[in-house]
């Protein structure tokens, strides 16, 4: 079996670490861009204009899909352990 | 050979099996995850501010309202009112002997209610210091991003009437 990932996880040991640090950073951009438009939209909706309100709530909608698509590539490293324990322990049951 | 026997397991164990260290585990997972939870709320509420706009319309005045008599409301007062459909207090002043404004009471930054001040001749917010052009209700200075909502004022003999505004 390839030991291409371990290799890789030696050489660069904190990679879960770099990975996580970028999912939080860019949703905390995506959660900053969400903030702007309901502020842009209430302000909109109270000056009485009908224009830009769909729109927004499109381009919040969307931001939000991407950010749940960011979370699957969050990394679990408790869970990942957990599954190599089991994994361990059933080959020895074997 | 006869392998021992382990013991069988605690029934806290059964119960609950999930391992310390995930239970008391608060990690920057979670956190990006309560962030994605944040984001979705904030697009509900975009989706609210547009569909409230919708389906439940600001109020608007319909027709023309009588509010008061003209020698009930002295040059320089202010006559405070209400219309129906609507908990938003309104005001009626009368800064000269023919001219006559009505504005929503709130003030646009945080909703503190407005007074005409005569001294000054403006419309003034006492909260955070906002003020208003009282002939036209456009803000002057302070925090208000927004001019005071106005109503057309109609004087009709020796009534004083409102309606919405004409778009004119």
């Amino acid at each position: 079996m390839s030991n291409f990932r371990e290799a890789q996880r030696q050489a660069h040991p904190s990679k879960t670490n770099t990975l996580l640090l970028g999912v939080v950073c860019v949703l905390i951009l995506i959660l900053i861009m969400q903030i702007w438009l309901l502020t842009a939209v209430l302000n909109v909706s109270l000056e009485g204009v009908e224009t830009l309100k769909w729109p927004a709530f499109i381009a919040s909608t969307l931001l939000f899909l991407s950010g749940v698509a960011l979370l699957r590539y969050l990394p679990n490293p408790i869970r990942q352990a957990r599954k190599a324990r089991e994994a361990e322990a059933g080959r020895k049951s074997l | 050979m006869n392998t021992p026997e382990l013991p069988p397991k605690p029934a806290y164990e059964v119960d609950f099996p999930i391992e310390r260290v995930e239970a008391e585990h608060v990690s920057r997972r979670e956190f990006a995850k309560f962030l994605c939870l944040v984001s979705g709320g904030m697009a509900a509420g975009t989706g609210w501010v547009a569909v409230k706009d919708r389906f439940l319309p600001p109020f608007k005045l319909t027709g023309e309202v009588r509010v008061c008599l003209t020698h009930e409301l002295p040059v320089g007062g202010t006559h405070p009112f209400r219309l129906e459909g609507t908990k938003m207090p309104f005001i009626l002043v009368r800064p000269s002997e023919h001219e006559w404004f009505a504005y929503e009471q709130k003030c646009t930054h945080l909703s503190c209610a407005v007074y005409y001040s005569p001294a000054t001749d403006r419309i003034e917010c006492p909260c955070h210091k906002g003020y208003f052009d009282v002939r036209s209700g456009k803000v002057l200075q302070g925090p208000p991003p927004r001019p005071l909502h106005r109503l057309d004022v109609v004087v009709k003999g020796v009534d004083v009437f409102v309606r919405e505004r004409s778009q004119a």
